[in-house]
């Protein structure tokens, strides 16, 4: 960059740093009374922590409850608008040397592979301690040790810790299987799709059974039986496909492996396999037979149509990070009891989940540490799942009772926490560098171009993937 | 300019009379002020200037400074000279990105003036009662949120219980997946920014409308013509500046559509296959989901070098048409 560049930049800079100060001199009335509910500057006792989110990583409820810890903290929260997984608002203000940086942003986890190479852009958490005197290095061990990678930089510095964990399993309508005559009881589903053949196998036998005069008998049976609610619920059912979308394959596949795109060869860096790696192949053409098959529906996930797919059973069964079920829950209330969960094929699986970093430039750097360490400490990730759902990070909550014993009547009773911590405990720390997401979004085009019938031979779209992956830098 | 041109001019084109004459900047007027031609008038005019100087021109300046590197913002920044145009230019995401703004564009634009020209024509109609009411709701799709037409859209253009699909299927037809396929959801955008920019291209239409002098229908209709002729002969022509002004307006906008696909595709990769992919949205991705920002400010010169191209295009055409219906 040239000098002249720099210094017409830092005139911006300045230039808006004036402006926003001029604006907020007259925001800040001296006020005799400490009610920090209202303030927007830090100062007259008051600190305000600016907190850049997305979704539901910042639930509400406990941030109420840090209020009546610390009255003198505000959290200023805000969501992004058009970038939901809050990437572009950090990449600019780390280009811009840090200038307008919240004190906290959630970075979510396809994210973390590309921020693990830029340590430069946030606060090594090993140098900051909370309140009871901990640093990144003393909660480590209270995490998830593939989880706790997803926060740590190349040099090894501790730039993000971890939120809630994903998981992977499989939601499904065990009264549409037993409709279409298949195994609908949890460990019968299981094992009847434990691999991801079987499960394409299993798909396929729905989709025909769907279409069978046995089915549809069935279906209509069931809208004149039972409790007029129940006549109602079937009345609307309009089974189409088997799962919502195949598209969620490929990372569910890419995930059970033990290397994605890279390999840790001791470098910062790490070493760029994805033309050799096995698991790239097996996770595209696994997608492949799958859509094939015919067993998706093509809606997109979380289009209106998939919103009200979920209550009509267009799809009967989908993947599902524990996150997932409260989503069910909330969209298609009427469904309840109508769920079940199974173990996902090829066993575990994780999607979601996200980091809570302090971004270089950050003003309230110590206190952004005290809220991170207290919200995503044990107590409050428990506190988290029985409010909301998202499964927490931390091990040692796996053998909580109100994880181990607790039954989902929304899921026929399943034992959700115990299915999604025995997941999650299989998985393995998997080595993510820069270029992650790139990659993964070449390789989706890819899929895409199949899925469309755009390229008919699978081979030739999985080379024009490898290709346009090669591109990425 | 002195005295004299500026009566020459006079001489040979008189003004039209629903303009107001172009002010002339240094007219020998004994009662002009003059001292406000000074060094006042330059501090007066410099809030604008300077702010565009910071926020406008020289962003644009840097931006084409680094399409010519590999410019990794948070990295390395290296001097590549023309390659990501090269690059660019066999790209076939881009050029798909270009066919599919265009297409969107002809199928928002031309509907757009119809629509708008029709709706200018009643509101034009004296009979017509509560026009001012009818005037200012005309502006409410414009200043609605475009995310929130997007999403409302969206809903509305749903495979499986759209309510446009269900009235499709109510006909007896088969639903139409507007979001998979390629003219079907360059259908779905153009809707919503014809929803959005008819009722505001009306008014500027029947602002042009209430300016055309009334002896002209009248000497119309001495010579026969009904209400229908007296549009096609009289109104349509007297447009001819507002269509060409709506035209280029529309042009800028309509290749930077942005939103409306963002939100139909909820990603920024235009649809699985790229199917309603925009310009905007290729540079947007480019530069905040790929980081290749070197790439991106490449893509955004393209885009100023096809919106000038088009414009001037428009711009001779329609100079064309006016001149054919004199």
């Amino acid at each position: 960059m040239s000098k002249k560049f720099v210094s017409i930049k830092a005139a911006a800079l300045v230039a808006t740093a004036t402006l926003t100060m001029g604006v907020l001199g007259f925001v800040s009335p001296a006020s005799a009374v400490v009610d920090c509910t209202k303030a927007t500057v830090s100062g007259n006792g008051c600190i305000v922590l600016t907190v850049n989110t997305f979704g539901d990583v910042i639930q509400p409820a406990l941030v109420a409850e840090y209020r009546k810890l610390r009255p003198d903290v505000k959290l200023a929260i805000k969501k992004s608008d058009l970038d939901a997984l809050n990437g572009t608002g950090l990449f600019t203000q780390c280009a811009a040397g840090g200038a307008g940086n919240p004190d906290i942003a959630a970075v979510e986890i396809s994210y973390s592979g590309f921020w693990r190479s830029y340590p430069q852009c946030f606060v090594d958490l090993r140098n900051l301690r909370n309140n009871a005197g901990k640093n990144a290095t003393d909660i480590k061990k209270d995490y998830l040790p593939w989880r706790w990678e997803h926060g740590v930089g190349y040099n090894d510095s501790v730039i993000g810790i971890p939120t809630d964990v994903g998981g992977l399993e499989a939601a499904y309508r065990w009264d549409l299987f037993k409709l279409a005559g298949l195994p609908y009881t949890r460990a019968s589903v299981s094992s009847a799709w434990s691999t991801w053949p079987k499960f394409i196998a299993f798909g396929k036998k729905y989709v025909a059974a769907t279409k069978t005069s046995k089915f549809k008998a069935g279906l209509a049976a069931l809208t004149k039986t039972g409790t007029s609610e129940n006549k109602k619920f079937y009345a609307t059912q309009k089974p189409v496909g088997f799962m919502d979308n195949i598209g969620t394959v490929y990372p569910a596949v890419m995930n059970q492996g033990t290397e994605k795109y890279y390999r840790n060869n001791g470098t910062d860096q790490g070493q760029l396999i994805f033309k050799t790696n096995k698991q790239v192949k097996l996770a595209f053409d696994t997608t492949v037979s799958a859509n094939t098959a015919n067993i998706g529906t093509r809606i997109g996930q979380f289009s209106s149509d998939w919103n009200v797919g979920m209550t009509k059973g267009t799809f009967a069964a989908m993947l599902a990070p524990a996150w997932m079920t409260s989503y069910i829950k909330g969209q298609s209330p009427t469904t309840k009891g109508k769920w079940d969960i199974a173990s996902a094929p090829g066993g575990g699986g994780n999607m979601g989940g996200s980091q809570l970093t302090i971004p270089k430039g950050a003003k309230n750097q110590q206190e952004a540490w005290n809220f991170i360490s207290w919200y995503l400490a044990p107590a409050q990730q428990l506190k988290v799942f029985e409010m909301y759902g998202l499964f927490p990070s931390t091990p040692s909550l796996y053998t909580n009772k109100a994880i181990t014993a607790g039954k989902d009547p929304f899921f026929n009773n399943a034992p959700v926490g115990q299915i999604y911590a025995t997941g999650v405990k299989k998985l393995k720390p998997i080595f993510e560098g820069k270029l992650q997401r790139c990659i993964d979004m070449a390789m989706g085009s890819a899929i895409s171009l199949v899925a469309n019938g755009k390229e008919k031979v699978p081979s030739k779209a999985f080379a024009t993937g490898i290709a346009a992956a090669g591109k990425c830098k | 300019m002195s005295q004299t041109t500026v009566g020459k001019a006079r001489a040979s084109k008189p003004p039209s009379p629903w303009k107001p004459a172009k002010p002339q900047r240094k007219v020998n007027n004994p009662n002009a002020v003059p001292s406000l031609n000074g060094g006042w008038g330059y501090l007066f005019t410099a809030p604008f200037f300077v702010m565009f100087l910071i926020f406008g021109l020289l962003p644009i300046a840097y931006s084409v400074y680094i399409a010519f590197f590999n410019w990794d913002a948070l990295g390395t920044q290296e001097f590549i000279g023309f390659a990501n145009f090269d690059e660019l230019f066999v790209d076939t995401r881009f050029w798909n990105a270009l066919l599919n703004t265009l297409d969107i564009w002809l199928l928002s634009t031309i509907p757009m003036l119809i629509f708008s020209i029709g709706l200018a024509a009643i509101l034009h109609n004296p009979a017509l009662r509560g026009s001012t009411f009818f005037r200012t709701i005309l502006l409410v799709p414009n200043i609605t949120s475009v995310l929130a037409i997007a999403i409302v859209f969206g809903q509305l253009f749903g495979r499986d219980f759209g309510m446009v699909n269900i009235i499709v299927g109510a006909f007896g037809f088969e639903h139409i997946d507007f979001v998979q396929g390629t003219t079907s959801s360059h259908v779905a955008i153009a809707s919503m920014i014809v929803w959005r920019w008819t009722g505001y291209n009306a008014l500027i239409f029947l602002a042009a409308m209430l300016a055309i002098p009334n002896e002209l229908y009248e000497s119309a209709s001495l010579d026969g013509a009904g209400k229908f002729k007296q549009f096609i002969y009289v109104t349509l022509p007297s447009l001819r500046n507002t269509i060409t002004f709506v035209l280029i307006v529309g042009t800028i906008g309509g290749l930077q559509v942005f939103a409306e696909p963002l939100i139909l595709g909820g990603s920024f990769n235009g649809g699985d296959s790229g199917q309603f992919s925009t310009l905007t949205l290729f540079l947007f991705e480019q530069a905040f989901v790929a980081y290749k920002w070197g790439y991106a400010a490449a893509i955004g010169i393209m885009i100023t070098v096809i919106v000038a191209i088009v414009s001037i295009i428009n711009f001779f055409i329609t100079r064309k048409l006016s001149g054919e219906s004199k």
